[in-house]
């Protein structure tokens, strides 16, 4: 029995108060740290994601939907930009890498990359940090398939297995599992564009009838080409996580493949790497990296090279970190937004947290009146009030810490599934302890008014049979 | 002197009291009140005369007009704040009507919420109050006060008054909410307890059992005249003493 069991019991007294008081403390705190959090580990993964590269070269209409469609795969890229081009960018800069990909075409709505084999010995997903395989080894040839973290944990697919592609995705179905694409159909990987025009010209449903079916939301499947699992990616906390990964050739030689039976209107050969035309030879983005002393910092000229190749108008050249950084200042202002109420809420807890013990209080004084007739001092009383409001504004942290843990992992989830962006919960020590202590620190002010209150209490007055 | 538990000396104590006609104010005084350890006294007055605002002032709840209240030696109103608050923990037990216990604690915590109060060792509260709550009957220590029976409310409530052993013990009323025989059980069990303990007991009351149970007995007209308590008061005495204090309305033993 002691100071703190008096606290107890008084809490315990007005149970169904306390408790109210508690989860709207902890729906103010969580709120808060859902916001900070998820904006930082949000800003952290698109930093990650866009890797090391410098610049990103695409066809698209503005930077911005270049990133998130080509780095970030928001959406399908709709521009490419002809294999020709991308050789001349090559030679426009002393890059230290050039990496062409081309996105368009999914697995079970997981967006397939297509590549070259520099995307994974050359380019960092993040900076500092060179790919991982949790298994296997990066495609070497043609058929291949890596399969990014996410992927491998959502389908179950492993080494040795067979799957099939899938022209565009269906971000709903994310994950399903769709008949005949393991082991046993055809596919094709290709660039959504290309997949719109042959949807355009009928060829879909030809390929339709003669060798595929209907994936989900009316996508085609092609089971042409079967690709063989050969490396799982460990985890890398970005975007590329819930990719898959295979040679460009192959996605090349696919959509070859389509184009011929469309020629022939009707079934050929299995295409040859020799029957590739230039017409076939589609990207959707470059990565780009110039030669840099220092790994973590953009070289002198990457200004100049940046407004060089802006000069040609048939390009869109990005600098992710750069629209990274814009896209998240416009995002802060809506942060703030939900940040300033997120404050006024908790604010607001406090009040409650007043409003709950003064309102009490004519319950209470006969109880103070008693513990100062036993021998405790107002000073006491004040002190028993003030840790009475601590208590009930440390616990709504600490259930508000869990809350936001288990709300930041479902709008992490709810941000994975909607906008393809990986944001890992990320709560750091500091943030809860600060919490804690201000959120303890605030409900004591709350908790001033009453406190008062008991102190002033009249003992004579509230010990009267009647009171 | 060093058994003398309490020591009321010139007393005077002015307050506005509501009335029948209004509020108006009213004089309480106590010439003179001397109890010694164990030694046993009603105070008997009609209801809305001062009695329980006596027990507040030798309380030290409230400050008089004039004159001293000593409690075991200490002089209750020369001490403030805390120290006053611990003086009167540790000094007085009190005992009410309506009993006043801690709701939503058990019995054994009711009275260890004294101990708490007044600096007693922490390692001694739970012995020191099961050993009471023993010795009153109270075989449930733990059970919620609120789920006991008004008798063992009452026994719970005369444990916490003495369990810190205090020179002097207050009784306001303490059998006014009990019947008949359970006030008679409850006046045995506080007078036989405060005698274990060597505690004075100060005990107001208007019920009419109670002077024979007590050999010194007062009216607060009386203290206001005499100021004395030397012997036993006759009933006629007292209700002579209570008719001419209530009476006047202008207070006990004359205006001031």
């Amino acid at each position: 029995m002691n100071d703190f069991t008096i606290v107890l019991r008084s809490l315990r007294a007005r149970w169904f108060s306390t408790v109210t008081t508690i989860i709207t403390v902890a729906v103010a705190v969580a709120l808060i740290i859902v916001l900070l959090t998820l904006r930082n580990s949000g800003k952290r993964s698109f930093e990650r994601g866009a890797g090391d590269m410098h610049l990103l070269v695409s066809g698209e209409a503005s930077s911005t939907v270049a990133v998130l469609n080509n780095i970030f795969y928001a959406n399908p890229p709709r521009r490419p930009l002809m294999w020709d081009r991308f050789e001349q960018l090559q030679q426009q800069a002393p890059w230290q890498y050039a990496i062409p990909t081309a996105i368009g075409d999914s697995f079970r709505a997981f967006p397939v990359v297509a590549t070259t084999p520099e995307f994974f010995s050359s380019f960092k997903p993040a900076p500092g940090e060179a790919w991982a395989f949790a298994s296997g080894k990066a495609f070497g040839g043609d058929f291949e398939v890596v399969l990014g973290s996410a992927v491998a944990r959502r389908t179950g697919l492993k080494i040795g297995n067979t799957l099939y592609l899938t022209h565009g995705w269906s971000k709903a179905s994310q994950g399903l599992r769709t008949d005949g694409d393991v082991d046993n159909a055809t596919h094709h990987v290709g660039t959504h564009d290309e997949h719109a025009d042959h949807e355009a010209h009928g060829e879909h449903e030809e390929h339709a009838d003669s060798e595929g079916g209907e994936g989900p939301g009316g996508t085609h499947i092609h089971r042409e080409f079967g690709f063989k699992v050969v490396g799982v990616l460990a985890p890398t906390l970005t975007s590329h996580d819930r990719a898959l990964f295979c040679s460009l050739q192959s996605s090349w030689i696919m959509h070859a493949q389509d184009r011929r039976e469309a020629q022939a209107k009707g079934e050929v050969e299995r295409t040859t790497p020799e029957q590739l035309i230039a017409e076939d030879k589609k990207i959707t983005a470059a990565l780009l990296r110039l030669l840099s002393r220092e790994e973590n910092s953009a070289p002198a000229n990457l200004p100049q090279v940046f407004d060089q190749l802006r000069r040609d108008g048939t390009l869109t050249v990005a600098n992710p970190s750069q629209e990274i950084g814009n896209l998240f200042s416009i995002i802060d202002q809506v942060n703030r937004v939900f940040l300033a109420i997120a404050v006024v809420v908790l604010v607001s807890s406090g009040i409650s947290i007043m409003l709950a013990l003064y309102n009490s209080m004519e319950q209470r004084r006969r109880q103070i009146a008693v513990l100062r007739v036993l021998g405790a001092s107002q000073g006491r009383i004040f002190n028993l009030t003030l840790v009475e409001c601590a208590i009930i504004g440390l616990a709504g942290a600490i259930v508000g810490v869990v809350l936001a843990f288990v709300g930041a992992s479902l709008a992490s989830g709810v941000v994975r599934q909607r906008f393809g962006l990986i944001i890992e919960p990320d709560i750091g020590p500091t943030i809860i302890i600060v919490l804690l202590a201000a959120t303890t620190v605030l409900a004591c002010v709350s908790g001033l008014v009453p406190a008062i209150m008991a102190y002033q209490t009249s003992v004579a007055r509230n010990l009267r049979p009647a009171a | 002197m060093a058994d003398l538990a309490l020591d009321v000396t010139r007393l005077v104590f002015t307050y506005r009291r509501t009335t029948d006609d209004g509020v108006q104010p009213f004089t309480l005084r106590v010439h003179e009140l001397d109890l010694q350890r164990g030694e046993q006294v009603l105070l008997t007055a009609a209801s809305g005369t001062g009695k329980t605002t006596l027990l507040n002032l030798i309380a030290g709840i409230i400050d008089p007009d004039e004159g001293t209240v000593r409690v075991a030696g200490k002089t209750m109103h020369a001490a403030f704040g805390a120290e006053r608050d611990s003086l009167r923990g540790r000094s007085i037990g009190m005992i009410f009507q309506t009993f006043h216990l801690l709701t939503g604690f058990s019995a054994i915590e009711n009275v260890m919420a004294a101990l708490l109060m007044t600096g007693v060792p922490e390692r001694e509260h739970r012995g020191r109050a099961k050993a009471l709550l023993d010795r009153l009957g109270i075989a449930r220590i733990d059970g919620r006060i609120e789920e006991m029976s008004t008798g063992q409310q009452q026994r719970v409530a005369v444990a916490r008054a003495l369990v810190c052993e205090p020179a002097l013990v207050l009784a306001d009323e303490p059998t006014a909410s009990l019947d008949p025989e359970n006030a008679m059980g409850a006046m045995d069990l506080i007078q036989q307890v405060c005698k274990e303990k060597n505690a004075a007991l100060l005990c107001v009351s208007h019920d009419p059992s109670m002077p024979m149970r007590f050999e010194r007995k007062a009216t607060l007209a009386s203290l206001a005249v005499t100021g004395v308590l030397t012997g036993a008061v006759s009933g006629a005495g007292l209700g002579a003493g209570l008719g001419a204090g209530v009476g006047t309305g202008t207070g006990i033993g004359g205006t001031r």
